[in-house]
């Protein structure tokens, strides 16, 4: 359900962290370009430690790329834009001492959204995404599941055009994953959101994705782009067709290297760099 | 997060503490010596410093120290043996835990040192009181520390030795007391602190002898320069021993 | 874990020398016990209460029969004579005064030790620069100087208010740096994701992630405000509660002894628990 148009433009991103010389220095991302098309979901793949995960934070300003540009809205990119660009990000980024409704509406807050229109907003997103029995519960009282969804809710909740998401179903267990993935493209079907999508599990990145990135070990940089042609709201017997099967096993074969080669470099090599998973 | 600012940095921290040293130093020097600061209030850093050098040649501060650390080793040894015993034979039973542990820990948050008259009625103006209070007071965290080591070691743990057929001797030797031992040399770090502590102020409040009672008896005789002198040597070696603590305490759990 | 045997030991016999014929009336006995076992396994508390009142029993045996009463007061007879205490004169103004410098060095050190622990905090350089000097000065025999502190301020509550803050203030500072600093950074980073400026992020992420150790602090710093004071108290013993635990002591008075510091004991009890409920309160989140 392409809308056409460019949201995103990466132009020879690079990053790295620290110096030349230095024991943390890190190449985190190496010449980087990609197009993200408005109101596509495009998933970003690949090995532990190359670069997703930085190129994830370049696309919404948390992190300055050491080389090349990034335009948003046909914009230059110099830090964050929370009324364009909401994030979801891995588990833990709720504020333990809020409820799931504060936190819903202390990102409106941030923003300046007025207190009728925050209420309103909140109770909608917490609709969206099932959790409006909960909404007065603190987030250790939930499931970890439960606590994503909350951290969606708040990202939908902003409105924005652009939705990023760093792994956020990263730490759930495969079945909670499933579910959680089959309400997110039901969600997204009704919605006209970019999103770019990080995420470690091939069958997760072919079940949601419009189109998938797969990323080269580090120093990262887009080794092939597979698409997807699966209209949204995918069905749970998507998974279990050919066409599933065969997308995974390409991704398989591409990633299957790379992650080889990850996985011999030296653990604090692979660690370092901060977030740059 | 370069290094070499990270370097920069470093430096730049050490040298804010060096000159808030200094700082104190050159305040004090110039209030004693120009600012007409009352030398029966705050003495001349040089005549302490001449006064420390003193004490420390003549060994003035012996008899002192020989009363202050007896006090000090057998209220430590005492405290940590009873401790020991009784937080071990307490942590075998869960049930009495849960009795006596919010016990122990209720009293532990009452300022101990306000039974000090009592423990001088007792026993007396001599090293008996002194050790009996610093038996007392560092006996809590002791105990409360061997409770808590031996209570919460992981259940997998003890799962994992018994299927490998261990006894009950090997469980205690090679499971329950090497993961206790970490918790219950926390417990020891603070009774060693505050034993000390109390001991040196239990001398300062009322004693006849200790490196306490010496610092009252120069604050009654205004004799401030030597009193200051004392009061750096007490410190030191205070922050000597806590050291030496450390040390040993950083060896003990270096597997963590 | 066999901690029904180890806690009533008498408790498990009778069915062990079972026997067929035993009447009713002994079984049911057997009913009462076992119903009273479980309820004292499910109330650890009654023990608890239990063991107290043992130990006071213990005391008062051994001080009304067995020790010189020079020495040592049964607590029915401290109880007793908690009364003459009061009215001795002087004793209430100095319990009062005592509260007095405890809530004002309470008071004292909680505004020092939360605006050191922010400033030194929430700046980088500063926490590196400063927390070690903050750590080394709070490893220091205070105590030490405390004669140093009358001989400043006197023997008033100046130098107990004085003594209490230095003891108070250190396990703010050092509790409130810890709060702020083990901010998980992702919430720094979603809050900014999310527009929050620096103002609000101190107000929405910041503060609130500090509260809970703010109170751990408070409370650490009612213990050391309780030492300080009480040490300065016990120290100067021409003025206040010093004077009379003195006073109290050379006269082998043991009753208004006992019952002068059981009362001092009391303020500290509660105005500790009044910390840790408020502590408990803001909490709830954890």
């Amino acid at each position: 359900m392409s809308v056409g148009g460019v949201a995103v433009c990466i132009k020879n991103v690079s990053h790295q962290f620290g110096e030349a010389g230095d024991a943390q220095y890190v190449r985190a991302l190496a010449d980087t370009s990609l197009d993200i098309v408005r109101g596509e979901l495009l998933c970003l793949i690949g090995p532990s430690g190359c670069g997703k995960s930085t190129l994830l934070n370049v696309m919404g300003g948390l992190t300055q790329p050491t080389g090349g540009t990034v335009e948003v809205a046909g914009r230059p990119l110099r830090g964050p834009r929370p009324r364009e660009i909401a994030f979801v990000f891995q588990e833990h980024a709720l504020f333990p001492w809020n409820t799931v409704a504060e936190n819903v509406r202390l990102g409106m807050l941030f923003q300046g959204v007025p207190q009728a229109e925050r209420e309103k907003r909140a109770q909608r997103s917490l609709e969206a995404v099932g959790l409006a029995d909960f909404a007065g519960h603190y987030p250790g009282q939930l499931s970890g599941g439960m606590r994503q969804r909350a951290a969606l809710a708040r990202a939908l909740s902003l409105e924005t055009d652009i939705l990023l998401m760093d792994e956020p179903f990263g730490a759930l267990d495969e079945q909670t994953r499933m579910v959680l993935g089959e309400d997110l493209s039901v969600l997204l079907a009704r919605t006209e959101k970019t999103i770019v999508f990080v995420t470690h599990s091939l069958g997760e990145a072919v079940f949601l994705a419009d189109r998938v990135a797969v990323f080269s070990a580090r120093p990262g940089t887009i080794k092939k782009i597979i698409r997807v042609d699966e209209p949204h709201p995918r069905k749970p017997d998507f998974v279990t067709s050919e066409k599933f099967t065969a997308l995974r096993n390409e991704l398989y074969e591409l990633l299957h290297d790379e992650i080889r080669k990850a996985m011999t470099e030296p653990a604090r090599k692979r660690d370092g760099g901060g977030g740059a998973a | 997060m370069a290094s070499r600012s990270e370097k920069a940095q470093r430096l730049a921290s050490r040298a804010v503490q060096i000159g808030l040293l200094l700082a104190v130093l050159v305040l004090w020097y110039l209030a004693t010596n120009f600012w007409g600061v009352n030398r029966l209030l705050l003495p001349n850093p040089v005549a302490v410093w001449h006064q420390f050098i003193e004490v420390l040649r003549s060994g003035a501060f012996l008899p002192d120290l020989r009363v202050t650390a007896t006090e000090f080793a057998v209220a430590f040894t005492l405290a940590t043996s009873s401790g020991i015993m009784v937080g071990y034979f307490v942590s075998r039973s869960r049930y009495w835990v849960r009795v006596l542990e919010p016990l122990l820990a209720g009293i532990f948050s009452i300022p101990i040192i306000l039974f000090l008259p009592l423990y001088v009625l007792f026993f007396g103006l001599g090293l008996e009181s002194k050790i009996a209070l610093g038996t007392t007071i560092s006996f809590f965290p002791i105990v409360l520390a061997t409770i808590a080591g031996f209570s919460n070691v992981d259940r997998v743990l003890v799962t994992a030795a018994r299927s490998m057929g261990a006894t009950n001797y090997q469980l205690f030797r090679h499971v329950l007391l090497p993961a206790a031992l970490p918790v219950i040399m926390g417990g020891l770090r603070i009774g060693f602190t505050i034993a000390l502590l109390s001991i040196l102020g239990s001398e300062t409040i009322a004693s006849l002898a200790g490196l306490g009672h010496h610092i009252v008896e120069l604050a009654e005789n205004m004799d401030m320069a030597r009193m200051f002198a004392y009061i750096v040597f007490v410190v030191l070696m205070v922050a000597l021993l806590n050291a030496v603590v450390s040390r040993l305490e950083a060896r003990g759990r270096r597997y963590r | 874990m066999s901690l029904a045997r180890s806690a009533h030991p008498t408790a498990a016999r009778p069915r062990e020398s079972g026997d067929p014929t035993t009447d009713s009336r002994l079984r049911g006995n057997e009913r009462t016990l076992a119903s009273a076992k479980r309820f004292l396994l499910r109330h650890p508390g009654v023990v608890r209460l239990g063991v107290v009142i043992l130990i006071l029993l213990v005391w008062e045996i051994s001080a009304r029969w067995l020790i010189n009463p020079l020495f040592v007061s049964p607590p029915s007879r401290v109880l007793a004579g908690l009364g003459s205490v009061l009215t001795t004169e002087g004793v209430p103004a100095a319990l009062r005064l005592t509260f007095f410098e405890l809530a004002v060095a309470f008071a004292i050190s909680v505004v020092i030790g939360l605006a050191l622990g922010l400033a030194i905090g929430l700046q980088p350089f500063a926490r590196r620069s400063l927390l070690p000097v903050v750590l080394l000065v709070y490893g220091l025999p205070q105590i030490t100087i405390l004669p140093l502190f009358i001989l400043f301020f006197g023997i008033g509550a100046a130098s107990k208010i004085a003594f209490g803050v230095t003891h108070g203030v250190f396990p703010i500072v050092i509790t409130v740096v810890a709060g702020v600093q083990n901010l998980k950074p992702i919430l720094l980073t979603s809050a900014r994701s999310m527009g929050a400026s620096r103002w609000q992020i101190l107000r929405w992420v910041i503060f609130p992630h500090m509260i809970p150790s703010f109170f751990a602090g408070m409370r650490l710093g009612m213990s050391g405000v309780l030492l300080g004071v009480l040490l300065a108290e016990l120290y100067v013993s021409t003025a206040g509660i010093g004077y009379f635990t003195t006073m109290f002591t050379e006269s082998f008075d043991p009753t208004k002894l006992f019952g002068l510091i059981g009362m001092l004991a009391a303020m500290a009890i509660v105005l500790n628990e009044i910390v840790r409920r408020a502590e408990i309160r803001f909490s709830r989140w954890r």
